[in-house]
C-alpha cells in the first residue's frame, strides 16, 4: 500500500509536467511562422558598428550599413486556403494576434497561429503595423500587447501620437558610421474613408507560399524572409541616407518622420497596391 | 396622441439609460458672449455637466497620475499662468524636458486642433498622452486607474456623474475634457471694448490699429488665432525630433510649421514660441522686425515682404500696450 502510496506520488508530478508539456509541444494544428531578418539571403547580425559583429550590407547607392536593433509589429495574420478561404487568425485582438518582433530576442521571432483549421493552404497575409482602428494604445483592452510594445527594452509606443511603431531601426551608416535611426508609424485621423489628416504607415502583406502547408497531419513551419537590404534600394524607392537639419536629411528620426518616412514604409511593406510584398517572402515551408 | 406618448416615452427611457445629465447632475451653463463662434462638435457630445466638470478638475489636479505622484496636469497648465508655464520647455517626472513650450489652455471648446502641431483633433483623446509619455508623467492608465480608484472623494463622483463608482479610462478622460471646456477666457478688457463696457486707451487704440496692420492676418477672430498652420521662420527647435506639423502630415509644406497660437492672456505665458525661444513680446517683435529665417515653405506675408514685419520703436510699444488688453485677469484666478 505505502509502496503504492509513493509510486502515486512519484507518477503525480510526471503526469503535471506532461499535462504542462503538452501545450507547449507542437501538436498538429498549430502554424509556426518563423521570421528571418536578412540582408538580401544573409541572416543579419546585430552590432554596434565597432564591435566587428554586426552584419555590413551595402545599398544601391553605395552606402554601407548595419543595425544595433530591428523591431517591428505584424499583426492582422490570414492564412489563404487553396480554394480561397481566409482564415483570420485573431485580428482584432492585439493581444493574441499580433506581435512585436524583435531580433534580439530570439523567442520573438517565431510566432505559433494555434487552432488552425485542417486543409491546404497556398498563401499568407499580415500586416506590417497595426491598422488604424487598432492603433490606438488601449491597456485596458489589449494589456498583453501594451506590455510588450511598451516595455523599456522594447519602446514601440508613438506616445505624441498615442499609437503604436510599427518598426523600429537603428544601426550606423556611411565608412565614419553615423547614427541611423528609423522609425515608422501611423499618423491617420478620422476614421476609414473619411480621412481628416495624418498618414496611414499600415501595410498588408500578401505572400504567395512556395508549396502549399498541409494543416492537420503535421504543423507547419512558414519561414518568413524580411530582406532589410530593401530598406534603402527597395522594389519602389533607392534612398540615400544623409545626416544633418536640412530639408533631405533623413538617417534619424528629424527628417524621416516628416516626409521621408512613407518612403521607407513603401520599402519596407510595399505602396498597398501593386507592391504587396515589400522586403517579404517566404522562402520555405516545413511540414 | 398615442404615437406622440409613445415617442415621448421612447425619448424618456433613452435619456435615462444614458444619463449624460439629470437634475442631480445638470448641464451646466457656459457664459460665452454672442460674438464668440459655435462650440466644436466634441463639445456638443460630451457635454460638461456639474459634476462631471468638478470631477474633471479633481483629476487635473491630482499627482498620481504620474508615475511617482510628483506632478498632475496642473503642474505644467498653470492657472496663473492661463494654464500654461514659465518654462521654455515642458519639465515632467525626474526633472525631464520635453520637446516643447507648455501651451496655455483657454477657450479649447472652440477649436479645431490641438497641440503645437495639431496632431490632436479630439480633446477627450489628449489626456493619455502625457500620462504616458516618458518625459511627461511616464504612467500608464491603468496604473492610473489602480492609484485613484479606492478614493472614497472619487468613488462618490464617479457615481454623481456616471451613475455607478467604475473608474474607466473613456470616463477620465470625458471628465478632464469637460472641464478643460469650462475654461473659456472672454473678460479681457478687450472683450469689455466689444461690449462697449471700456474703452481702449489712446496707446491701446494705437496699437489695436497696428495689430489690424500686421497682425492680424494669422492672429484673426476673437480666439486671434486663424487655427492655420504656418512657418513663420522663427529660430528652429535643436531636437531632433521636432518637424512641426510635418511630424503629422509627412507633408514637406508643413515643415516647422506650427499652429498660430492664440493670443488671448500672452500678457502671462511667456516665454513664446514652440520651444520657448523667446523670452519676452518684445523680443518676438523684435524677432519679427529684424527678419526671419528663410525656409521654402517660409509663409507667403512673410515670404513677399522681405522675411519681415517691420515694426518701429513706437508700434511695438503700442502693439504690446494693445495685446496686454487681451489678458483676463479673472480666468487666470478661476477656480470651480
Amino acid at each position: 500500500m505505502k509502496n503504492y502510496k509513493m509510486k502515486f506520488l512519484i507518477a503525480l508530478p510526471l503526469l503535471l509536467l506532461l499535462a504542462c508539456s503538452k501545450k507547449d509541444a507542437i501538436v498538429a494544428n498549430d502554424v509556426r511562422l518563423h521570421f528571418v531578418n536578412t540582408f538580401k539571403n544573409t541572416p543579419i547580425v546585430l552590432g554596434d558598428a565597432s564591435s566587428g559583429l554586426a552584419t555590413i550590407n551595402t545599398s544601391k547607392e553605395g552606402q554601407q550599413h548595419g543595425f544595433t536593433e530591428i523591431k517591428y509589429v505584424v499583426s492582422n495574420i490570414r492564412l489563404v486556403k487553396i480554394d480561397g478561404t481566409e482564415i483570420p487568425y485573431y485580428i482584432n485582438d492585439l493581444d493574441k494576434g499580433a506581435a512585436v518582433i524583435n531580433h534580439a530576442k530570439p523567442e520573438t521571432n517565431e510566432f505559433v497561429l494555434y487552432d488552425i483549421p485542417s486543409g491546404t493552404y497556398k498563401q499568407l497575409k499580415f500586416g506590417l503595423g497595426v491598422k488604424s482602428e487598432l492603433n490606438t494604445i488601449d491597456q485596458v483592452r489589449f494589456p498583453k500587447f501594451y506590455a510588450a510594445a511598451g516595455a523599456n527594452d522594447t519602446e514601440m509606443m508613438w506616445e505624441w501620437g498615442t499609437g503604436y511603431r510599427f518598426a523600429k531601426l537603428e544601426g550606423f551608416y556611411d565608412v565614419d558610421h553615423k547614427k541611423l535611426s528609423i522609425h515608422t508609424g501611423s499618423t491617420i485621423e478620422g476614421e476609414e474613408g473619411a480621412y481628416t489628416q495624418g498618414v496611414d504607415a499600415y501595410r498588408d502583406i500578401e505572400l504567395d507560399l512556395p508549396v502549399a502547408a498541409v494543416v492537420g497531419n503535421a504543423a507547419p513551419i512558414i519561414t518568413i524572409k524580411a530582406d532589410f537590404d530593401k530598406l534603402l534600394s527597395g522594389n519602389i524607392h533607392t534612398i540615400k541616407l544623409s545626416s544633418g537639419t536640412g530639408m533631405d536629411d533623413n538617417a534619424t528620426p528629424n527628417r524621416h518622420t516628416s516626409v521621408q518616412m512613407m518612403r521607407f514604409v513603401e520599402n519596407m511593406g510595399g505602396n498597398g497596391t501593386t507592391d504587396k510584398m515589400g522586403m517579404f517572402s517566404v522562402t520555405t515551408v516545413e511540414q | 396622441m398615442l404615437i406622440v406618448c409613445g415617442v415621448l416615452l421612447c425619448l424618456w427611457c433613452c435619456s435615462k439609460n444614458k444619463p449624460d445629465a439629470d437634475d442631480d447632475n445638470p448641464y451646466i451653463k457656459l457664459p460665452i458672449p454672442d460674438y464668440f463662434p459655435d462650440f466644436n462638435t466634441y463639445v456638443v457630445a460630451n457635454r460638461p455637466t456639474k459634476y462631471g466638470v468638478i470631477l474633471g478638475e479633481r483629476l487635473f489636479n491630482d499627482k498620481r497620475f504620474s508615475v511617482d505622484n510628483s506632478i498632475s496636469c496642473a503642474s505644467c497648465h498653470k492657472p496663473e499662468n492661463a494654464f500654461a508655464d514659465n518654462n521654455t520647455k515642458a519639465i515632467g517626472v525626474y526633472g525631464r524636458v520635453g520637446l516643447r513650450n507648455v501651451p496655455p489652455i483657454q477657450n479649447m471648446a472652440f477649436m479645431k486642433f490641438y497641440n503645437w502641431d495639431g496632431s490632436i483633433l479630439q480633446l477627450e483623446k489628449q489626456p493619455l498622452i502625457p500620462i504616458i509619455t516618458k518625459e511627461e508623467m511616464n504612467s500608464s492608465i491603468v496604473e492610473v486607474i489602480n492609484k485613484i480608484q479606492n478614493d472614497t472623494d472619487y468613488q462618490h463622483l464617479f457615481r454623481k456623474t456616471y451613475g455607478d463608482t467604475s473608474v474607466t479610462p473613456d470616463r477620465i478622460y470625458k471628465s478632464i475634457a469637460q472641464y478643460l471646456y469650462t475654461l473659456i477666457s472672454a473678460n479681457s478688457k478687450y472683450d469689455k471694448v466689444m461690449r462697449d463696457e471700456a474703452m481702449f486707451t489712446a496707446i491701446e487704440a494705437r496699437g489695436y490699429h497696428v495689430f489690424q496692420q500686421k497682425c492680424e492676418s494669422c492672429h484673426s477672430t476673437v480666439l486671434f488665432t486663424d487655427q492655420s498652420f504656418r512657418n513663420v521662420g522663427f529660430p528652429i527647435n535643436p531636437n531632433e525630433n521636432e518637424t512641426g506639423r510635418a511630424r503629422v502630415t509627412k507633408d514637406m509644406k508643413d515643415f516647422m510649421s506650427f499652429r498660430v497660437p492664440s493670443l488671448r492672456n500672452v500678457e502671462y505665458t511667456a516665454p513664446y514660441g514652440s520651444f520657448g525661444q523667446f523670452p519676452t513680446l518684445r523680443s518676438v517683435l523684435d524677432y519679427f522686425d529684424g527678419g526671419v529665417l528663410d525656409a521654402e515653405n517660409l509663409d507667403p506675408f512673410l515670404k513677399n515682404n522681405n522675411r519681415r514685419i517691420p515694426l518701429t520703436e513706437q508700434e511695438k510699444e503700442e502693439l504690446i500696450a494693445f495685446l496686454k488688453t487681451l489678458s483676463d485677469p479673472g480666468f487666470i484666478t478661476k477656480t470651480q
